[in-house]
């Protein structure tokens, strides 16, 4: 089967006069059609780090490794073929679509520069037709097309960033922490809705998020990430019930529960190891509770195991 | 429990903040002015000991109710009595005494230090301030216990450090640490590790538990973030447009909720527990300001059981079981 | 006392890094030991009315040939070292001082203390400052002391207004909250956080201003206002005004030291403004 989107072996390294920051190391990921995954990590994970150098959007860093989509690299393609890709292959809503619009420019005339980047014969009828189509989609009144950004709240802002960013209908969506600035009702009602909508829309998303519960309530598969490695992949039930990697044991560990039973939340002790160094062996060995003599000298590779589950621990394979 | 229940320990009353609104290009009848009524009409009691947790959304004046405790602003009225003496005369007669009653975490622990201090500087400063030690020497050693006691080390290396220099889990420490040299007996904690990795909260939150309860504190403590508020809290108070909707210990608020907004909001709330992602409760619009909100419920606007009635007058509260109390007219 | 030697040397360490304020620092060191050890690197008494009269360079001795008073240009130009850093830094001190403390309370008290200041502030600066001070010398006097003061006592407003802008936005800080939690007074978070957060476009300002203090005070002497009895490089300017064509040496040497001196202080200020920039001081060490 062709996946959607494969990256083999991705590597990202930030690179400034004082020293070089190797925020990705060897990622290999694939996201097949139809699957909504979850890229989980905390601060330093490099999840957004990522999502980014996969799409060129970092300037000052070295990617080596391949990004296959559509049978061809990102990495090595040429800013033209690039440009045909982004936003027709692939389309990425931001953080805070406050940011992402121009504050001076109603929405109406926004979308149509967008959209003639791609179709620069499209009528303005064309473009409001299809707009408002989608504006229906994501639960929008017809009417903020004529709107100010700042006239509007966060989370209509963000459901109009998804609106455009389905402008194309792209094979690939990818929200870059796309509800985090939100509201926790708000937040749980786009979740909500994007789910709903993926029942009628075939939609392959990747949801980059620090926030287990966001991938809890909207993907099916969640990847998780730290210190620039992906250290557990699989379906999203059985990692957060029963999480192979000791680093998804201990995140999972530090969430409290909303309705199941009150059990004493816990911390994972120590910090991120240096990043600008070459790590030996596991990088969470220092922090782990179950660690062996290995795991300091040996990098676990990633393994596979039953139910498209995998993770890169020597202990994962007897002990779940 | 220890404690006796003649006089609840923290008694706020009828508090409340109004901020005068200008709304340019309306004509203002005489004496018609339009007010953002953050905080309206608060009463709450604190035991001695208590967790209170206080949840709501963006808006609901939580953030400013917390402000108004620890006199970061005066209340436009009301007065919160603690141990029986008015706050406002405490912080009148004698301000230093009422900051070492109250204290407060704050949501950032970024900036809560000034960069330009080492951390010595900054922990030796509100004990020089409220003379506490008689030398330089034993301040120093309090605040090195101090650090030493919850895995801040080495303490002389931290001593000697920059707030930038430390992580947000080390200052957010250190920022409760600062707060408990005092020796509080009402804590307020305003979103304490919501800008915190999550490996790193638990840490955070067991801490201010566990010195809570080593000083018996009344916490009141601030958040969004309802999994973690149920962890952590005693009893809870859920707010909605400068008011308080419904109160009662966690389990029932957070379980069986009364109020149809505590309803929609605990059903919104994206859960961990992929199972519990489920029965949505529509709630309409958005979250409004709250200016001039009324004259009935203040959620009827966006509340599915509203009914005509709602809309007239603002609900009286009903206390069910349990001192678990609520503002709805379906409880009548 | 440990502490502040602990945070100076801390500060200076990672400050001196910006090659302009290397630059900057250097010079103005290679400056200050120069005026120290005036007696020693002069060859004649500036003072001294010597017997060559408009002498070219070179002859008979004087580096920088003499003026028509026979004073010899080079050691003159080393004596005057002297006055244009007095010149600068007390007017810059008074400045600076004056601008700190009206800016910090005006934006950190805020109210009609502010309004009233702002008010100062704008009328004085719509008064062109220079005619300012020609005013003022001409009615009080043109003693070096008169200049210094009065052009620190005219400057203070832009250091003022920056101060303001920075205590209106320090105000809202977590760390201004959190003192007043901690129940430190509002003189006390004035002079521990707000002024000490918010110096650092200030302390930028000033160092332009020491430039913009030489160069007035040059000006001023330049028109013949300067004090005639101290030697300064504007008198000088001042004095070969007539020659410019024969002596010509009287001037210009004077001429270029000034240029000179202004770069120097101009390299400071923007190394400063590099290196004192809150972002980069947070940045220092990650």
């Amino acid at each position: 089967m062709d996946h959607v989107l494969e990256l083999k072996n991705l590597n990202v390294t930030y690179i400034n006069k004082e020293r070089k920051v190797m925020a990705v190391r060897s990622a290999s990921l694939t996201i097949d059609k139809g699957d909504a995954l979850g890229l989980v990590g905390e601060s330093g994970s490099g999840k957004t780090t990522l999502a980014m150098a996969v799409l060129r959007l970092l300037s000052q860093a070295e990617v080596t490794g391949e990004a296959i989509f559509r049978g061809n690299n990102l990495l090595t393609m040429n800013n033209e073929q690039l440009n045909q890709i982004r936003w027709t292959g692939i389309a990425v809503v931001f953080q805070k679509a406050m940011n992402s619009l121009s504050a001076v420019h109603r929405i109406r005339t926004q979308i149509e520069d967008i959209y003639r980047v791609h179709y620069p014969k499209a009528t303005a009828e064309e473009i409001a037709e299809r707009m408002k189509a989608l504006l229906r989609l994501v639960n929008m009144p017809e009417r903020v097309y004529g709107l100010y950004p700042h006239e509007m709240s966060g989370g209509m802002l963000q459901r109009i960033a998804i609106a455009i960013a389905l402008l194309h209908n792209p094979q690939l969506l990818i929200f870059d922490e796309a509800t985090t600035a939100l509201d926790v009702v708000t937040q749980g009602q786009i979740l909500h809705e994007m789910v709903e909508l993926e029942k009628t829309m075939d939609m392959t998303r990747i949801m980059i998020t620090h926030d287990m519960s966001v991938v809890a309530a909207s993907c099916n598969r969640v990847a998780v990430m730290y210190a620039g490695e992906l250290v557990e992949i699989g379906p999203v039930r059985e990692v957060i019930r029963t999480p192979l990697h000791p680093y998804t044991k201990g995140l999972m560990d530090a969430y409290p529960s909303l309705t199941g039973k009150i059990t004493a939340l816990k911390s994972i002790p120590g910090s991120l190891p240096d990043l600008s160094k070459p790590i030996i062996g596991c990088p969470f060995a220092a922090r782990c509770a179950r660690k062996i003599d290995k795991c300091y000298t040996e990098k676990p590779p990633m393994v596979a195991y039953d139910n498209g589950r995998q993770a890169a621990c020597w202990l994962a394979g007897g002990n779940a | 429990m220890m404690h006796t229940v003649e006089q609840p320990y923290i008694s706020i009353q009828n508090i409340g903040k109004w901020y005068p609104y200008k709304n340019a290009g309306r004509i203002q009848l005489f004496g018609a002015k339009s007010h953002v009524k953050a905080v309206d009409n608060v009463s709450l009691t604190i035991n001695r000991g208590e967790i209170l947790g206080v949840i709501g959304e963006s808006g609901c004046g939580k953030s400013t109710l917390g402000r108004l405790l620890t006199r970061l602003e005066d209340p436009t009225f009301g007065d919160v009595f603690i141990g029986g003496v008015s706050t406002t005369a405490m912080v009148k007669k004698d301000n230093l005494a009422f900051r070492r009653e109250v204290q407060i975490v704050f949501q950032n622990p970024f900036d809560t230090f000034t960069p330009r201090d080492i951390i010595q500087q900054i922990l030796l400063r509100p004990l020089e301030n409220h003379r506490i030690g008689s030398s330089t020497a034993e301040r120093l050693e309090i605040c090195r216990k101090a650090l030493n006691s919850y895995g801040l080390r080495p303490v002389d290396d931290i001593l000697a450090r920059y707030p930038h220099e430390l992580s947000g889990g080390q200052l957010q420490r250190i920022s409760i640490l600062r707060a408990m040299l005092l020796n509080p007996s009402f804590i307020i904690a305003d979103e304490p590790v919501s800008m915190l990795d999550m490996s790193v909260r638990a840490d955070i939150v067991n801490m201010l538990v566990d010195l809570a309860r080593v000083h018996h504190a009344a916490v009141v403590f601030i958040s969004h973030d309802i999994a973690l508020t149920r962890y952590i809290s005693d009893n809870v108070a859920v707010m909605y447009l400068g008011r308080i909707v419904e109160r009662g210990k966690a389990e029932d608020v957070l379980q069986n909720p009364l109020h149809p907004y505590t309803q929609a909001l605990l059903s919104n709330c994206t859960s961990i527990d992929p199972d519990a992602n489920n029965e949505i409760i529509p709630i309409a619009g958005e979250p409004p300001t709250p200016i001039d909100p009324g004259p009935g419920c203040y959620f009827a606007p966006r509340c599915i059981h509203a009914c005509d009635a709602c809309f007239r007058e603002y609900p009286s509260t009903v206390e069910k079981e349990n001192g678990h109390t609520a503002a709805c007219r379906l409880l009548y | 006392m440990s502490v502040f030697l602990a945070k100076a040397r801390h500060g200076i360490a990672s400050a001196l890094k910006d090659t302009q304020l290397r630059i900057g620092v250097i010079a103005i060191l290679v400056l200050i030991l120069v005026m120290i050890f005036r007696p020693v690197l002069m060859t004649v008494d500036p003072y001294y009315y010597g017997p060559d009269i408009l002498a070219a360079p070179g002859e008979n001795g004087h580096i920088l040939g003499t003026n028509k008073l026979g004073q010899d240009i080079y050691s003159m130009l080393i004596e005057g070292i002297m006055v244009s850093l007095q010149v600068a830094v007390i007017s810059a001190m008074i400045s600076g001082i004056l601008g700190v403390l009206i800016g910090g309370i005006s934006g950190y008290f805020g109210g009609k203390v502010d309004t009233v200041v702002s008010e100062i502030i704008n009328i004085f600066m719509m008064l062109p400052t220079f005619f300012l001070i020609l005013l003022i010398i001409a009615l009080f006097g043109n003693s070096i002391l008169n200049v210094m003061v009065v052009i620190g006592l005219t400057t203070w407003p832009s250091n003022a207004k920056l101060m303001r802008a920075q205590a209106l936005s320090l105000r809202e800080r977590t760390f201004v909250k959190s003192a007043i939690a901690m129940g430190e007074t509002k003189i006390q978070i004035l002079l521990k956080y707000i002024i000490p957060n918010g110096i650092f476009p200030v302390v930028a300002n000033t160092t332009m201003g020491m430039a913009w203090a030489i160069l007035t005070e040059a000006s001023l002497s330049f028109l013949g206002l300067g004090d005639p009895n101290v030697i300064s490089w504007g008198q000088m300017i001042y004095d070969g005004k007539a020659y410019l064509t024969s002596a010509w040496w009287i001037s210009t040497f004077a001429g270029l030291a000034i240029v000179l001196t202004v770069i120097i202080f101009y390299f400071l200020g923007d190394g400063l403004n590099h290196v004192l920039n809150p972002k980069y001081v947070a940045g220092r060490n990650k």
